[in-house]
């Protein structure tokens, strides 16, 4: 079952085109990152899901049904910020959130204890600290123990063990078979937590699919001669690499992980007459990957 | 609807300004009504007016329901501003999204927001319902349901300001400035209609010609032209120089112009990005 479909989804303020016809599934049980920079649509995409926003255009299914409120009901989801009554507590808050959602009351103790913020239950949300909004955030998504999450920028306020504990959060209740999707600029945050990934660029879906598909590890290898012509015509008799490259002068040449081989491909130059000034071998990691599909 | 109003109800009653401006209304219209009830016992009984003015007592029944009905039209803005704050709030918090996002439709949303003004218009009138019965029967005069629908013209008003209140602040979604908006508007269309009701005055002197209060056609104004202070003895001297009052058209406006504000909301919240 696909927990969302979104089809084509468009948004324009405007003349800006915040989404541009985005189509991506999310598959049950799994977590999905929505990566991108600042600005990339991540934000705008969810409040269309949560029909906080109006598409321009497109359309997007819950539980492979055409969504209705009673969807939403079942999805714990911080959007953006923490959005509280300021004058009321914070189990308050929850009281408020647990009525719309028509259960998880009695599981508000519960979920205070989870975020940390047991002790602090009866303060307004006014004397929150920032980090503290966002527990109570999360908090409040994990009400009535949603099989769904959506998390946008989880993380964010959160000085380092708070982000550590949210992640830990997040990878145990994968575990417990969630299903979860999180928005994030952080791509080291989506190559900790997530199975599957969305990237995002100026409203524009990238790439989306397994993070071992899309970020898949490569090897790189630099090699230059004085004769760049002469070493690009030899080095098509190599026949194991993916992809040929020129990038600032070198040829760059793509192996699957552990593919390649400098030696041999050493030799093979030599043994055609051509000498190498320039030979060495690059990892492709996740973010080199990433800088390359966004820039 | 009763979960609705529950769920409203969690997050209006730790609300301080909602407790405060609450006592403000209540004691506004006991002291407004007090005043002009005093105003008229004790300094026309005892000034120059009082021989023009000696026979009429605008809280003994029946005049008391019109009486102070219309005195306290004019605390009106005090519950417009409570409905202003409850859902200016909303933006402000962001809780306008989450009520959303946890699973309410658009439309129970601003259901809720609607139906609060309605019952705060309730609760207001009731107010006047008993202010009006005590200050009655202080008055030492026996009870009587005449112009009782002066109490029913207070409700209209009261649906008026508390409607038109929703729907500023669902277009201005700012505390400050929706307040503000809503002030200067109310000063501002008193200012015109007073100004067209001077030209009807004008035109029925010069041709004759009786367009009644045109003053009275505008939003906020058909809902306050309804409302007069009772019949009396310095009214009917001015009486033959102002223009008629087409009651049934002023109320046909009123109605139409709350229906507007309702209308208008309602179609806005759906619509809008939140």
């Amino acid at each position: 079952m696909a927990i969302l479909t979104v089809e084509n989804i468009s948004k324009n303020y405007g003349q800006i085109k915040a989404l541009k016809g985005v189509s991506f599934s999310v598959p049950a049980g799994c977590v999905y990152g929505i990566l991108g920079p600042n600005g990339s649509g991540k934000t705008t995409l969810l409040g269309i899901i949560m029909n906080v926003l109006k598409a321009t255009g497109g359309s997007y299914k819950l539980f492979d049904e055409n969504a209705t409120d009673a969807h939403r009901k079942k999805i714990g989801t911080l959007l953006e910020t923490p959005n509280f009554y300021h004058y009321l507590s914070a189990v308050q808050n929850l009281k408020i959130s647990a009525a719309i959602k028509e259960h998880g009351e009695h599981d508000i103790d519960n979920v205070l204890h989870t975020v940390d913020l047991y002790k602090r239950k009866d303060s307004p949300f006014s004397t929150f600290s920032l980090g503290m909004k966002q527990r109570l955030a999360i908090g409040a998504a994990l009400l009535g123990n949603p099989d769904v999450l959506v998390f946008d920028e989880p993380t964010n306020g959160l000085d380092p063990v708070g982000i550590a504990e949210i992640r830990s959060l997040i990878k145990e209740l994968s575990a417990k078979g969630k299903t979860i999707i999180m928005a994030s600029h952080l791509l080291d945050e989506v190559e900790k937590v997530c199975t599957h990934v969305a990237i995002l660029k100026q409203g524009e879906l990238l790439i989306s699919g397994p993070v071992k598909e899309v970020f898949q590890e490569n090897d790189i290898v630099q090699v230059a001669a004085n004769d760049k012509e002469k070493l690009k015509n030899i080095l098509l008799g190599l026949n194991n690499f993916t992809k040929m490259d020129e990038v600032n002068g070198v040829i760059e040449l793509s192996y699957n992980a552990g593919n390649a081989d400098l030696t041999s491909i050493n030799k093979f130059c030599f043994d055609n007459g051509i000498t190498l000034s320039h030979l060495q071998l690059k990892k492709s990691n996740f973010e080199s990957k990433f800088l390359a599909l966004t820039n | 609807m009763n979960t609705l109003l529950r769920i409203e109800w969690l997050k209006i009653k730790n609300y301080g300004a909602f407790k405060i401006l609450s006592i403000f209304f209540a004691a506004g219209i006991v002291l407004t009504n007090y005043a002009v009830y005093a105003f008229n016992k004790n300094i026309i009984g005892n000034t120059g007016a009082g021989a023009v003015m000696s026979s009429f007592s605008p809280y003994s029944f029946s005049n008391t329901w019109q009486s102070t009905s219309y005195a306290t039209g004019y605390l009106l803005i005090l519950p417009a501003m409570i409905i202003i704050m409850l859902i200016t709030n909303e933006y402000t918090f962001r809780t306008s999204r989450q009520n959303i996002i946890d699973g309410w439709s658009r439309q129970e949303f601003i259901m809720v927001k609607l139906v609060m003004a309605l019952l705060i218009a309730a609760a207001s009138t009731l107010l006047v319902l008993l202010t009006a019965s005590i200050f009655g029967l202080l008055s030492g005069s026996s009870f009587s349901l005449n112009r009782f629908s002066h109490v029913g013209f207070f409700f209209l008003k009261a649906l008026s300001y508390n409607m038109f209140a929703v729907l500023v602040a669902v277009l201005v979604k700012k505390t400050g400035f929706a307040i503000g908006l809503y002030f200067i508007y109310l000063g501002a269309e008193n200012f015109i209609s007073q100004m067209l009701d001077i030209l009807s005055m004008k035109i029925k002197k010069d041709s004759g010609t009786d367009l009644g209060s045109i003053g009275d056609y505008l939003p906020i104004n058909a809902a306050d032209g309804l409302l007069t202070f009772p019949d009396n003895p310095l009214k009917s001297l001015a009486k033959a120089a102002l223009p008629t009052d087409y009651f049934w058209l002023v109320l046909a406006f009123a109605v139409f112009y709350l229906s507007l504000f309702i209308w208008w909301s309602w179609k806005k919240y759906l619509k809008a990005d939140l």
